[in-house]
C-alpha cells in the first residue's frame, strides 16, 4: 500500500490546508537559506578587515589564508610568507615593517632566571614588553605579570598583581611570571592543530595564522602563560615595533592566541629579551643553557634555585633564585 | 552485455527513484502540521534569526562581544556543549536494552532516542563552532588538509568521535526507516553490528569530552579521575530525563501511543543514573572540604564564594535541590507515571544537572586562574542569542525529524497488523 | 553475535591503547632540562655562531679579571662623571672660583654604609691622587674598575657580578660579553635603589575588554 495514499496516519484537520502551508513554508525555508548563504559569504569576506582591497592586496590574502603550517615551510616558503607579510602590513596600516624568518641558532636553548631579592617592583619590564612585542593597548595586554608579596609565601597565587603606588614597599617582595617556556608544555599537547610547539632553541611559539581560536592551550597552561585576543588589537602606529618576526611580535588579528616567545625577534639576532634588557636593577638573567659558561649556568649551579608548580612535570626553563 | 546493462542501470534508476520519493515523503510529513505546529516552527525559526544576527556581531567585533576573558576563557558556549554532549550519548541507555536485552517496549522509542541524539549532537558541533575564535581557519582540523594532532591532542579525539557518533546516529535510522516506509524488514545483518559499535561509541563520546578536561593538571577542580564517571553517570540521568519529555509531548500532540512500562523502564534508568551521579557528587564534594587544600580553591569559589565572589553559589545550590527533588520524585514515582508528575520531575532533574555539568563545572574549573584571581562571569546578550538560537536549531531538527519518523513507525505498525 | 560482541570488543581495546601509546612521549626526556643542560658540557662560541651586529654605541674596557667563559668587559665610568678630571680642580692649587664645593659636590648626598657607622669621603677617595679611588690597603683603584674597590666589602655581589647572577649584561645575551659597571646601575654615593612609581600597572582582568 503507497504510504503517500495512506490518509489513515494523518490527522484530519491537516488534509485540507496541508498542500498550501507545506508550500508557503517550503519558499520561506528556500529564501532564508538563500539568506543565510549570502550572509555566510559576506560574513566570510568581512573577516579580517571587512573592506575588499585592491587587486595585490587579494591576491596576497588568497595566498596567505591557504598556506601550510609554519612548521611545515621550506625556508624558501618561510620568506616568502614573510615578504607577503610585509606588504600586506605596507597596504594595509601603510607601515614599513621588517619582518625575519630566521632560524634557531645552532647549539642553543634558552633559559631565563629572575631574581626574587632584586626585583623592586618597578614594571619596567612589563612596560618594554608591551611596547616590544606589540601588544594590544585596548585590552590592556601584559604577558608579564609582577606580584607584590609579603614575606612567609613563596606562591604568587597570594599576592597582589594590581598594585600601584611607590615602591619596593617594606616588607614586601616581588616576583614576575610569564610563559616559562615548559621543556614539556602542556599547551603544545592540547593545541588540536599543532599551532603551537617548542622549536629547537626551547622557544613555544604560536603560529598566529594557522589558530583556530579553540582556547583548550590556554586552559592547559598553570602558568598563564598564554593571552588570547578578544578584539582585533589596537597599537598606535608610532609606537610600534618594526623589526618583526613571524613567530613573534608582528601584528596578530583576532580570535588568535599569543604568548611571550622570549622576544624570538631579538634573541634569534643575539640581543637580550626587551624585558630583560629593560630591567633596571638587573633581577633578570637570560642566556644559552648550553654553553657551560653562559650566566644563566653560574646561577643555576651557584645559587639556590627554584622552578614554579614544578610538581605538575611541565619541566620549566624559567627559574626563580634568591640572593 | 546489453541485456546487464540495462538491467543495472534499471536497478539504478529504481533506486534513485525509490529514495527520492522516500525523501520527499520525509520532508512532506516534516513540515506539515497543524497551526500551533507551524507557529512552534516559526517561533524557532525567529529564535535561529536572532542566534545568526548576534553571530554575526560576534564575528565582526571578536569574541569581546561575549563575557569571556583570559581568565574564564571558557564559557556558556561550552558548558552546553559539554552537558549535550551527555544527553547525546544518553540514547545508549534507550538502544542499549533493546537490542542486547531484546526489551520489545523500548525498542518502539529507539528512534525516538536516537533522534534527540541527532539533535543534541547538531547542536554541541555548533556550540563548538560558534565558540571557536578564528572560525574561517576551521579546515585546519580536517586530517590530510589541515594539520590533525592526532593521538596527542584530546580535542582531535572529541572531534572524531563526535562526527561518527553523528554520522552512525543518522545514517542506521536513515536505513531502518528506509525500510519500514517500504514495508521492508530491514536487513540485520546490515545494521546490527553498526548498533553495537554504536553503543560503545556512546560511552566513548562521553569519556573523550570527560578527558578533555580531565587531562589537564592545570586545573585542579577537573583534574580527578571521577569525572568521566561522574559525566556517564549525569549523562545517564539527564538524557532519559529529557527523553521521557519528549514522549510526553508526543503522546499529547500525535497519534502515536507510548505505552506505560516505556515510561516506567526509562524513569528507572534515569532514577540509578541519578542516584549514582548524587553519590559521586557526594564523594566530589568530600574530597574538596575535608581537608582543604589549595586545590580545593575552585570548589570554596563554587559552594561558597571566593573573596566576595558569590555570582555561582545561588545556582549551584538551586541546582543541587532541584537534582534531589528530581530524583526523589522519580524515584518513589507518586504519581504513578501520571505525566503530570512525570515530566515537572523530570525538567527539575533535567535543568538541575544541565546547571551544575554547564556553568557549574567550566567556571570553577578556571576560577580561580592560575595566579589565583577570582572574576564573576555571567553570559552576555550575545552568548545568550547564539545560545537561543543553536538550541532552537536542535529542536528544529528534531521536530523536523521526529514528525515522518513516527509517521513511518505507526504506518509500518498498521502494515504489520493487516 | 558472539563474534560481534567480541569484534567490538577489541574495537574498544584499540583507542585505549592508542591512549598508552601518547601518553608514552610524555616522559621521553628522563630528568628533563636540568639533565640535558648538565651534560651540555661542550663549548659554545657565540661569537660565530650568532651573526649579529655586534658594535655597541657605548666605550668600554676590559675587566681585569676572567669568569667562567674567560675575558669580559665592562662599561666605562669616566665619560659619565660630569666634572672629570678631578685633578682640575684638586691640583693643591686654590682654588679661585666662588662656592666652588657647593656648585661641584653640592648634590652629593652621602648614604653608604649604616646609621651608626656611615662610610665617608675618603673611605674610598684616593686624598693624593684624586682621579683615582684607593683601597683599604692603599692600593690605586682606576675610576673605570670600581669593582675592585666595591668588592672589598661586597665580594659576594662581586662574585656574583663575575659570574653573571649579579649587574646586568648590556644588549647582548650573545657575542662579547660587555655588562654594566657598578656605578652603571649603583649610585656610589647613595647605593640603595630609590622608591619610585611603577613604570606601568596592571588593570584587574575581570574582561577581556
Amino acid at each position: 500500500m503507497d504510504p503517500r495514499k495512506n490518509k489513515i496516519c494523518q490527522k484530519p484537520a491537516e488534509k485540507n490546508c496541508r498542500q498550501s502551508r507545506a508550500d508557503g513554508r517550503r519558499e520561506f525555508l528556500k529564501a532564508a537559506a538563500r539568506v543565510a548563504a549570502f550572509g555566510g559569504a559576506a560574513m566570510l569576506s568581512g573577516c579580517g578587515g571587512g573592506m575588499l582591497g585592491s587587486k595585490e592586496e587579494l591576491s596576497l590574502r588568497w595566498k596567505e589564508y591557504f598556506k601550510k603550517n609554519y612548521r611545515l615551510m621550506t625556508q624558501a616558503e618561510k620568506d616568502e610568507t614573510v615578504r607577503r607579510l610585509e606588504r600586506l602590513a605596507k597596504l594595509n596600516n601603510n607601515v614599513n615593517v621588517q619582518m625575519s624568518s630566521a632560524p634557531p641558532i645552532d647549539g642553543v636553548l634558552y633559559g631565563y632566571a629572575f631574581s626574587v631579592t632584586r626585583c623592586k617592583g618597578y614594571m619596567e619590564c612589563v612596560a618594554a614588553c608591551v611596547k616590544e612585542n606589540n601588544l594590544d593597548r585596548k585590552s590592556n595586554m601584559q604577558y608579564i605579570r609582577i606580584f607584590e608579596m609579603e614575606h612567609g609565601q613563596m606562591s604568587p597565587e597570594v599576592g597582589n598583581a594590581k598594585f600601584y603606588h611607590p615602591v619596593p614597599v617594606e616588607d614586601h617582595f616581588y616576583m614576575g611570571v610569564q610563559c616559562n617556556h615548559c621543556q614539556n608544555p602542556p599547551c603544545v599537547k592540547a593545541c588540536p592543530v599543532k599551532a603551537t610547539w617548542q622549536e629547537p632553541d626551547g622557544i613555544v611559539v604560536v603560529d598566529y595564522d594557522w589558530c583556530i581560536g579553540c582556547r583548550y592551550c590556554i586552559a592547559a597552561c598553570p602558568y598563564y602563560g598564554r593571552r588570547f585576543n578578544w578584539n582585533e588589537a589596537v597599537v598606535p602606529k608610532e609606537e610600534m615595533t618594526k623589526k618583526q618576526h613571524y613567530l613573534g611580535n608582528r601584528l596578530r588579528h583576532r580570535g588568535k592566541t599569543e604568548k611571550c616567545t622570549f622576544c624570538i625577534q631579538r634573541t634569534r639576532a643575539g640581543r637580550l629579551p626587551a624585558c630583560a634588557e629593560a630591567c633596571p636593577t638587573g633581577a633578570r638573567v637570560f642566556g644559552n643553557l648550553l654553553d657551560p659558561d653562559s650566566e644563566i649556568r653560574f646561577v643555576l649551579k651557584n645559587k639556590k634555585v627554584f622552578r614554579w608548580k614544578e610538581d605538575l612535570g611541565t619541566d620549566p626553563k624559567f627559574w626563580y633564585f634568591i640572593d | 552485455m546489453e541485456t546487464t546493462q540495462n538491467h543495472i542501470r534499471t536497478h539504478l534508476t529504481a533506486i534513485i527513484g525509490d529514495t527520492a520519493a522516500f525523501v520527499k515523503d520525509v520532508i512532506t510529513w516534516s513540515l506539515s502540521g497543524g497551526l500551533a505546529y507551524q507557529i512552534y516552527l516559526c517561533i524557532l525559526a525567529a529564535l535561529m534569526v536572532l542566534g545568526v544576527y548576534a553571530y554575526f556581531v560576534q564575528i565582526s567585533e571578536g569574541l569581546s562581544a561575549t563575557n569571556m576573558s583570559d581568565i574564564v576563557s571558557w564559557g556558556f558556549y561550552i558548558a552546553n556543549f559539554t552537558f549535550l554532549v551527555g544527553v547525546a550519548a544518553a540514547a545508549v541507555m534507550i538502544i542499549l536494552p533493546s537490542y542486547i536485552f531484546k526489551d520489545k517496549d523500548l525498542h518502539k522509542v529507539v528512534i525516538i532516542g536516537e533522534v534527540v541524539a541527532i539533535g543534541a549532537l547538531l547542536m554541541c558541533l555548533m556550540f563548538v563552532f560558534v565558540d571557536m575564535g578564528a572560525p574561517w581557519n576551521a579546515w585546519h582540523l580536517i586530517p590530510g588538509i589541515g594539520l590533525f594532532n592526532w593521538p596527542t591532542s584530546l580535542l582531535t579525539w572529541d572531534v572524531l568521535v563526535l562526527n561518527g557518533y553523528l554520522v552512525l546516529n543518522l545514517l542506521v535510522p536513515a536505513y531502518i526507516l528506509y525500510c519500514h516506509y517500504y514495508h521492508r524488514k530491514p536487513n540485520e545483518k546490515l545494521y546490527l553490528p553498526f548498533v553495537f559499535i554504536s553503543i560503545f561509541w556512546a560511552f566513548g563520546i562521553h569519556l573523550v569530552t570527560a578527558f578533555l578536561y580531565q587531562g589537564l593538571p592545570a586545573r585542579p577542580f577537573w583534574n580527578n579521575p571521577l569525572m568521566g564517571p561522574r559525566f556517564l553517570a549525569s549523562a545517564f540521568a539527564a538524557g532519559p530525563a529529557l527523553i521521557i519529555i519528549v514522549l510526553v509531548i508526543i503522546q499529547t500532540t500525535t497519534s502515536f501511543r507510548v505505552e506505560d512500562a516505556v515510561f516506567n523502564k526509562i524513569r528507572r534508568i534515569s532514577v540509578v543514573a541519578a542516584i549514582i551521579n548524587l553519590i559521586m557528587l557526594f564523594s566530589e564534594v568530600f574530597k574538596e572540604f575535608y581537608l582543604p587544600t589549595h586545590h580545593s580553591l575552585p570548589a570554596i569559589y563554587l559552594y561558597f564564594g571566593l573573596k566576595g565572589n558569590t555570582a555561582l553559589v545561588p545556582w549551584i545550590w538551586t541546582a543541587i535541590v532541584m537534582n534531589l527533588i528530581g530524583t526523589l520524585i522519580l524515584a518513589f514515582n507518586p504519581g504513578k507515571n501520571n505525566p503530570r508528575v512525570l515530566v515537572p520531575a523530570c525538567a527539575l532533574l533535567f535543568l538541575g544537572i544541565w546547571l551544575e555539568k554547564g556553568m557549574g563545572l567550566i567556571v570553577p574549573g578556571l576560577v580561580p586562574s592560575p595566579l589565583g584571581e577570582v572574576v564573576n562571569y555571567a553570559p552576555s546578550w550575545v552568548e545568550v542569542c547564539i545560545t537561543l538560537g543553536v538550541m532552537s536549531l536542535g529542536i528544529f531538527v528534531v521536530s523536523l525529524l521526529l514528525k515522518p519518523a513516527l509517521t513511518i513507525e505507526q504506518n509500518y505498525e498498521a502494515g504489520q497488523q493487516t | 553475535m558472539k563474534t560481534q560482541i567480541s569484534k567490538t570488543c577489541l574495537r574498544g581495546l584499540l583507542p585505549v591503547l592508542l591512549l598508552i601509546f601518547a601518553a608514552g612521549p610524555a616522559y621521553s626526556a628522563e630528568g628533563g632540562v636540568v639533565q640535558i643542560y648538565k651534560h651540555a658540557t661542550a663549548p659554545f662560541d657565540n661569537e660565530k655562531q650568532v651573526d649579529a651586529a655586534l658594535s655597541l654605541p657605548i666605550k668600554f674596557v676590559q675587566v681585569t679579571e676572567s669568569y667562567q667563559g674567560g675575558r669580559f668587559w665592562t662599561e666605562t665610568r669616566k665619560d659619565k662623571i660630569q666634572r672629570f678630571k678631578c685633578s682640575q680642580c684638586h691640583n693643591n692649587k686654590p682654588v679661585s672660583v666662588a662656592q666652588a664645593a657647593e656648585i661641584a659636590h653640592g648634590q652629593i648626598a652621602l648614604d653608604h654604609g649604616s646609621e651608626a657607622r656611615p662610610l665617608s669621603c675618603y673611605s674610598c677617595h684616593n686624598k693624593a691622587e684624586r682621579d683615582f679611588l684607593e683601597t683599604e690597603q692603599g692600593m690605586k683603584v682606576d675610576m673605570d674598575h670600581t669593582y675592585q674597590l666595591c668588592g672589598q666589602c661586597h665580594f659576594r655581589q662581586k662574585k656574583d657580578w663575575v659570574g653573571g647572577a649579579h649587574g646586568k649584561r648590556i644588549s647582548y645575551w650573545a657575542g662579547q660579553r660587555v655588562v654594566k659597571n657598578c656605578t652603571s646601575c649603583h649610585d656610589p654615593h647613595s647605593p640603595r635603589f630609590k622608591k619610585r612609581w611603577p613604570a606601568i600597572y596592571s588593570p584587574p582582568l575581570s574582561k577581556g575588554k
